[in-house]
């Protein structure tokens, strides 16, 4: 694909972009963000205008044409299968007096409701860890827990001896 | 002040209207600024039905407003003049453009001695009659798609080649017009260059320093500081004798190397139409119609002569860069608009010369811009039914 940019003066720029043999589109970006398209069929054809658009709607069907669009979600609309419940992933430091002790020694479920679903460990992944699974310093804790239990659980494992 | 400010209000509403009304019949607004501003200013007609139309008269305010529209024409003139366009395609954007200026400043040349015009009146009208309308040509390029056709490419470049060699006959003509005897001449071209030198030494070697100049994240001082050095170098240029559109070209181009140009043509574009719209409608209000009434056989002349020019030396560019038939023939048509540097070209003569500079050369090129921007819109939407017209279509 060959994409050809010339400047026009007191508009702006113009694209021109070969989508196949002969078949080409011509993009018209105006300096007030306006965009024209057009699609010239071949060399010798009038380029036939096919839309104009703001700058805001020109992005919208760039980012569709990208396949880069998200409709943006409600929040409060949004329904939790957990229920109350959020996943959360939480670094291990080197000063946390979590590190070395296993997942049963730590008693974590116990002291603040927050279940370890997971460990990251570099680029291993500990599914469902066992209570025999040792927490070491550098780990990535995937928990799950409501926002209080979490919060009370941050400053666990954070927290250190000193 | 209460009745200034009236007259002012009149004026801009007066052209926005007049705007409005081209916009809806799918003309060039430039055309409409002028005829409103004669409408509404003191030269006749003068009243309609018992109503006078004596309403705004030709204040030094609207004076220094219009003489702001030709600074900014040409600063946004030299802002988006693409040197890098020009080198890439200099073989063909020079062939096209010297044909097209040998052409038609020709055409201009010869009429004015055939009219029996002094030499340097001649050169003036060589200028009017010679210089297309950007303004007029890329609107109705885009309207009519043919900006998206290979035929935007010689009327682009050709457009191109007239803004620098605009610029430079501007500065030249604006000096030798102003001194009277060959050696006041040769200080006031040597000032004029020893200027612009300066100026684009600033601009090209200081284009580090220009971009940090014009870095502030709040729009409003932006476009003061934009407005303010235009303003300034346009002044200091004038003070000196040098042609202030001129300065305001090469200071546009300076900038131009800066990163400022997108933000420029967003925020600042807004006041160069105001000023502009207002420079066309003082054109209109300092103009008498029975003057150009007085021209009329040059008119007839001058229009027909440099349609046809235009007409040839634009098909000749499209052949130039390998059209074929049809596309050559609209390369021509649409380079026939004259518009707005005809009309920067007639107020500087009006401005430094006297006798027929002042006034039948400045009532010409009002007639003469009025029916070329109208008749080459035109002829560019009637293109295809002229082709045809001009015989079946070939490959």
């Amino acid at each position: 694909m060959t994409v050809y940019e010339t400047d026009v003066p007191g508009v702006g720029k113009k694209f021109e972009v070969e989508i196949g043999s002969d078949e080409r589109l011509v993009v018209l970006l105006h300096h007030d963000g306006k965009r024209e398209v057009f699609h010239k069929p071949d060399p010798d054809a009038d380029a036939e205008r096919l839309v104009t658009l703001s700058g805001q709607l020109a992005r919208e069907v760039g980012a569709i044409l990208q396949g880069a669009y998200f409709q943006p979600v409600e929040t409060d609309e949004v329904e939790v299968p957990l229920g109350e419940a959020v996943i959360e992933w939480l670094d291990v430091g080197q000063e946390s007096d979590l590190a070395g002790q296993t997942l049963g020694e730590a008693n974590l479920r116990q002291r603040t409701g927050v279940s370890v679903i997971a460990i990251q460990r570099g680029s291993d992944t500990v599914p469902n860890p066992g209570p025999g699974e040792t927490i070491t310093a550098g780990d990535i804790l995937v928990t799950l827990g409501t926002r209080e239990e979490l919060a009370e659980f941050e400053a666990l494992v954070e927290s250190d001896d000193s | 002040m209460a009745e200034l400010l009236l007259e002012v209000g009149i004026a801009l509403t007066a052209v926005a209207l007049a705007g409005a009304l081209a916009n809806r019949v799918g003309l060039s607004v430039i055309p409409a600024y002028i005829v409103v501003g004669i409408l509404v200013g003191p030269n006749p007609p003068s009243s309609v039905l018992g109503v006078s139309l004596n309403l705004v008269s030709d204040s030094e305010f609207i004076q220094v407003l219009a003489e702001l529209g030709i600074v900014f024409l040409l600063f946004f003139l030299g802002l988006e003049f693409s040197v890098d366009q020009l080198l890439r395609d200099r073989g063909r954007i020079s062939a096209a453009g010297g044909v097209d200026f040998a052409v038609n400043f020709g055409l201009g040349v010869a009429i004015g001695l055939l009219f029996g015009w002094t030499l340097l009146e001649t050169l003036f009208l060589a200028g009017v009659v010679y210089i297309s309308s950007s303004a007029v040509i890329t609107k109705s390029l885009i309207e009519e798609g043919w900006i998206a056709n290979d035929e935007s490419g010689p009327i682009l470049g050709t457009l191109v080649f007239e803004d620098i060699l605009i610029a430079v006959y501007l500065a030249i003509l604006s000096a030798v017009a102003g001194g009277g005897d060959l050696e006041s001449a040769a200080i006031s071209v040597g000032t004029a260059f020893l200027f612009l030198g300066g100026l684009t030494a600033i601009a090209w070697y200081g284009s580090g320093w220009l971009d940090r100049f014009f870095r502030t994240s709040s729009d409003e001082l932006f476009i003061l500081r934009i407005v303010g050095v235009t303003t300034l170098v346009a002044g200091a240029a004038l003070a000196l004798g040098v042609s202030e559109a001129v300065a305001a070209f090469f200071l546009g181009t300076g900038i131009s190397q800066t990163a400022h140009v997108e933000r420029i043509e967003h925020i600042v574009a807004p006041a160069r139409d105001i000023f502009a719209a207002v420079f066309f409608f003082s054109i209109g209000l300092t103009t008498d119609v029975t003057l150009i009434a007085g021209v009329a056989v040059l008119l007839a002349v001058a229009v027909v002569a440099t349609t046809v020019g235009k007409f040839l030396s634009g098909t000749f560019s499209g052949r130039f860069y390998g059209l074929d038939r049809r596309r050559s023939l609209r390369v021509g048509l649409g380079l026939v608009p004259r518009g707005e540097f005809s009309l920067v070209i007639a107020t500087l003569a009006a401005g430094i010369g006297t006798g027929r500079l002042a006034s039948v050369l400045p009532a010409f090129t009002v007639g003469y811009v009025l029916v070329m921007s109208v008749l080459g819109s035109i002829l560019i939407q009637q293109a295809d039914t002229i082709t045809d017209v001009l015989g079946p279509s070939s490959g």
